[in-house]
């Protein structure tokens, strides 16, 4: 050893007997059915300073990404992608990273609780027993037609379980609903699928293998569908070391952060999305000579052109940037499906596909893999569904309903009234694990683990090549007195007795889980499999799910498609006032992420404005008016009225304003609560043909009450010495 | 007489061979903007919120930060390319120099520039002379209601009032894969780690490694010809490199 041996080098060294190994393991704290032994070698877990980890499932939506969890002493230390994981290879968004906010957020529902009165703040604690009698009282005391349950888009276990219980005791299907997927129109998109397929499924556009890709209004480096797989393919489209780097143009009233990263930005006038798809798709099928298809013959270019605010020429330099491609893909989505017209948006640019000639191949278009143990697709309730549900709620047809991981007060419009419709219900009873908005108007709330203490699988919906079915597991052991909702039911359909012990004839969660997972077991091409289901869920843990080696998207016919006519009308627009308004999805916070201090902390990355709602409004506009940046001003909708602060916007229309939706809680614990508006609020009850809420549909009146409200945001603040909120003007 | 433009080509030559220098290049033209990289920085590296009146002063905790510019008017309006901007690790940092108490300084072990929280008394001397606006100052001892205080990452020291803070390019994380790596007797394999904004990144935009082995994927994507250095005329010798896209 030479006098070069540092002190540092020492301690290092000295350190190396501590070094971590991550490896990843099947049974952890939460492990059942696991038989004890004394070990001849204690496992990594059982030393202090070493790390574990665990894979499972992101909770934070509904794409199903895999993640693995780095644990310490028991506690959850940090969620990463799982890199075997088909749907992500180890990545996540923000959202996944701030999961662990979740977990040990200060105002999670730490028992289950009987309220004093709906809305009341007093409740009074229960033991899990008496929740479990509650439960099964609900479910045999009243007839099966009575009893519903309203779930979110994720965990796919419980609504398989629940799906069960309802098939086999007469009770009503579940209903599943998201604002995510109201936001995404997912029920238009599959409508058109299924129009123009002959198949309702989830289409999934292949960006990463497109050299051009015309998106009209989707979100797709957001919220939309699966933000974590879409980024990766758009990281693809721009890779420019083995291929051309590819082009992206956006259509959209308003630029999104997905916008922001096209080559061409063009504002059209809200409504106009089908004309200039069947436009462009003209001016193309002409540069490709040939007969003019007949889906494009009828639209006359110029007329699109006056009606959408995007000049002729650039419509035909689009057109020819289109035909001339060999890679051309056009994705319909967001806000360009929420009018009513929004359907017949949907098939005109699936009709540019048509032209493109790109179903099924790279770069194009596919019906989205269906997971393992699934035989068709599965989307969750359109808007009109839930407003069937609401009306059967005031028609006193439903007793009893059963709410989990959706929270339909704050994510469904106030005009479709759901809250009004509760007080018909005799009893609700909430599964959540946050104070929210619903659980504040439910009678009882036996809260279900945080996704990261549980079991459970979730479908791949799309955004992988392979059929993926995503498992979860518990990191850690529950942090409060919680309890798997699956685990309630199972206990309280044994208790309820007839057919509902009969439809769960399971011990618990877990075994519900292995015979859900069974099947798989020894089929082919399966990413793992076992010789019995020990094994097998002991592989399905530590991997994270099971998945095909094989590519499982399916290439839609395109027999018809450009034979069709589709109605290129403007969308219709209701209410009255100068401005379109155009609500959106936060792209930090989505549907549920307000509760999560460091969420709020990230600045929006088209505004940078951090724990607040704002109203984006265009700089020549707002000079006119004589609006400047942090003015209040009260926008006037058919359906409500709601106040925010503007944000001067340079990127959108001037006829337009928008608002992200995510903010303007009246619960959810002390992050959310109380901060900013809910453009819900504003949102009328008006739908497109495919059932999906007309959310860009509308029209507002935009009037400055003379108030200031400063916005916290990271621009212009920089450093340490910017000006800022509460700095004199 | 050496001139100041000798001094700085000396200073580069003999940064470029600096034996263990860590360095990143990001792709701005396929960084979405998407902030994941900032929460999974906030989430690795013990990050205090500091709530929305504080972050309105600018007085946010954001090692790494996501900075877009607007071009031209509407409707020929356009952002620029997404610019994720943290530390740059100077070769030659102007925040060194200023600090009364040696408490930013530069490690000749890993070539990253430390901050040494124990010895930092606050005199925010290092942010006033930073080019890049990237270190940020604890003026209070922020709430962290339990139990949050559970996900702590036991690997990073939580930092209390009146301290600077920056990003350390996961400093916790090269120490534990050399650590490992000379448990096992061998050498940092390129790519065997990364930081923890560059693992979660969607797009892949950000990549970690050594900037002295030629070999490595980030010197090679450094050398690919398109890079720049940030006000790299200031002649701080900035170890990330930046694709400008577009």
């Amino acid at each position: 050893m030479s006098e070069q041996f540092s002190r540092r080098d020492f301690l290092k060294l000295a350190g190396v007997g501590a070094a971590t190994t991550a490896i990843l393991t099947g049974c952890g704290p939460a492990s059942r059915y696991v038989k004890r032994e004394p070990y001849m070698q204690m496992p990594e877990y059982n030393y202090n300073g070493q790390s574990t980890y665990y894979a499972t499932t992101c909770r934070e939506c509904a794409a199903g990404c895999g993640l693995v969890v780095r644990t310490s002493q028991g506690r959850a230390i940090k969620t990463e992608g799982n890199a075997n994981h088909p749907l992500n290879l180890g990545k996540t968004c923000a959202r996944g990273q701030a999961t662990l906010q979740g977990l040990y957020n200060p105002d999670r529902v730490t028992n289950p609780m009987k309220r004093a009165s709906r809305g009341a703040d007093s409740t009074q604690a229960m033991d899990w027993e008496a929740a479990i009698q509650a439960v099964a009282d609900a479910l045999k005391n009243n007839k099966p037609e009575e009893i519903a349950f309203l779930m979110g888009m994720a965990p796919d276990h419980l609504f398989d379980l629940v799906t069960d219980l309802a098939k086999a005791t007469g009770m009503n299907a579940p209903v599943r609903f998201g604002a995510l997927g109201m936001f995404d129109a997912r029920a238009t998109l599959s409508k058109a699928a299924e129009n123009l397929f002959g198949q309702a499924s989830l289409p999934f556009f292949d960006v990463g293998g497109a050299q051009v890709v015309f998106s009209f209004g989707a979100n797709f480096l957001e919220t939309w569908l699966s933000p974590v797989s879409y980024t990766r393919g758009f990281a693809g489209l721009r890779e420019a070391q083995t291929k051309q780097r590819g082009k992206f143009v956006q259509f959209e009233s308003r630029m999104s952060m997905t916008g922001g990263k096209a080559d061409e930005w063009l504002p059209l006038r809200p409504g106009t999305e089908a004309l200039v798809a069947l436009a462009i798709g003209r001016l193309a099928a002409e540069i490709l000579g040939g007969s003019m298809p007949r889906v494009f013959a009828s639209v006359d270019p110029k007329d699109a052109a006056t009606k959408s605010g995007i000049k002729l020429e650039t419509l035909e330099h689009l057109a020819e940037m289109f035909a001339s491609s060999n890679g051309a893909l056009a994705i319909p989505g967001g806000a360009a499906l929420g009018q009513s017209n929004g359907l017949a948006v949907a098939e005109a640019v699936l009709a540019l596909n048509a032209l493109s000639g790109n179903f099924g191949k790279p770069g194009g278009v596919y019906l989205s893999a269906l997971a393992p143990n699934q035989t068709e697709y599965n989307r969750p309730a359109s808007a009109r569904e839930m407003q069937a549900l609401v009306q059967n709620m005031f028609d006193g047809k439903i007793k009893v309903l059963f709410v989990h991981g959706v929270n339909p007060l704050f994510e469904l419009p106030a005009s479709l009234e759901f809250g009004g419709a509760s007080k018909y219900v005799s009893q609700i009873i909430s599964f959540a694990s946050f104070p929210d908005e619903t659980a504040r108007e439910a009678d009882f709330i036996f809260p279900d683990h945080h996704g990261l203490e549980s079991w459970g699988y979730q479908r791949v919906a799309t955004g992988s090549a392979q059929p993926v079915l995503s498992g979860a597991q518990p990191v850690v052991s529950p942090y409060y007195n919680t309890r798997a909702t699956a685990d309630v039911l199972i206990a309280a359909a044994q208790l309820a007795g007839g057919s509902f012990a009969a439809a769960l004839p399971f011990k618990d969660e877990v075994e519900f889980l292995q015979s859900k997972i069974a099947s798989l077991m020894s089929e082919a091409d399966g990413s793992i499999s076992g010789p019995d289901i020990a094994t097998f869920m002991a592989y399905f843990q530590q991997h994270g799910g099971y998945w095909k080696l094989t590519d499982g998207r399916g290439a839609p016919s395109a027999e018809d498609m450009l034979n069709r006519t589709i109605a290129a009308e403007e969308a219709e627009f209701a209410g009255e006032g100068e401005f379109f308004f155009v609500p959106f999805v936060s792209p930090t916070l989505a549907e549920a992420g307000a509760n999560k201090p460091w969420l709020q902390e990230l600045a929006d990355p088209t505004t940078t404005v951090m724990w607040n709602t704002w109203v984006e409004m265009n700089s020549e506009t707002a000079h006119e008016l004589g609006i400047e940046n942090d003015d209040m001003v009260k926008i006037v909708s058919e359906a409500g009225e709601l106040e925010a602060p503007v944000y001067v916007y340079p990127a959108i229309r001037p006829d337009t304003i928008a608002m992200p939706f995510g903010q303007g809680h009246t619960a959810f614990g002390r992050y959310a609560e109380g901060r900013g508006v809910n453009p819900a609020d504003l949102l009328g009850s008006h739908f497109n043909e495919a059932g999906d809420l007309a959310f860009a549909g509308m029209k507002v009146k935009v009037t400055k009450t003379g108030e200031k409200k400063l916005l916290s945001r990271l621009e212009s603040v920089m450093g340490v010495y910017g000006i800022g909120l509460g700095e004199e003007k | 007489m050496a001139t100041l433009a000798d001094l700085k080509i000396s200073e580069v030559k003999l940064s470029e061979e600096q034996t263990g220098k860590w360095g990143m290049v990001i792709d701005q033209d396929i960084c979405t903007g998407c902030q994941a990289c900032v929460a999974a920085c906030a989430m690795e590296n013990n990050l205090s919120f500091v709530g929305e009146v504080d972050s309105g002063y600018g007085r946010s905790m954001h090692w790494i930060r996501i900075e877009r510019f607007w071009e031209g008017a509407y409707p020929e309006v356009k952002m620029t390319p997404n610019q994720p901007m943290m530390c740059q690790q100077c070769g030659s940092a102007p925040c060194e120099p200023v600090c009364p108490a040696y408490a930013t300084m530069h490690s000749q072990a890993e070539q990253l520039n430390l901050q040494v929280y124990n010895r930092c008394v606050g005199t925010r001397y290092c942010a006033n002379n930073c080019p890049y606006q990237v270190r940020s100052f604890n003026w209070r001892d922020y709430e962290r209601p339990e139990p949050l205080s559970n996900q702590l990452n036991p690997d990073v020291t939580v930092r209390r009032r009146g301290v600077m803070e920056k990003c350390t390019f996961c400093i916790q994380r090269i120490h534990k894969a050399q650590d490992k790596a000379k448990s096992e007797g061998r050498e940092v394999v390129d790519g065997e780690f990364t930081t923890a904004c560059a693992q979660a990144c969607p797009a892949n935009a950000i990549t970690f490694g050594r900037v002295d082995d030629p070999e490595s994927l980030v010197s090679q994507l450094a050398h690919r010809g398109h890079g720049v250095k940030h006000l790299e005329e200031l002649g701080a010798l900035p170890s990330v490199t930046y694709f400008k896209g577009g």
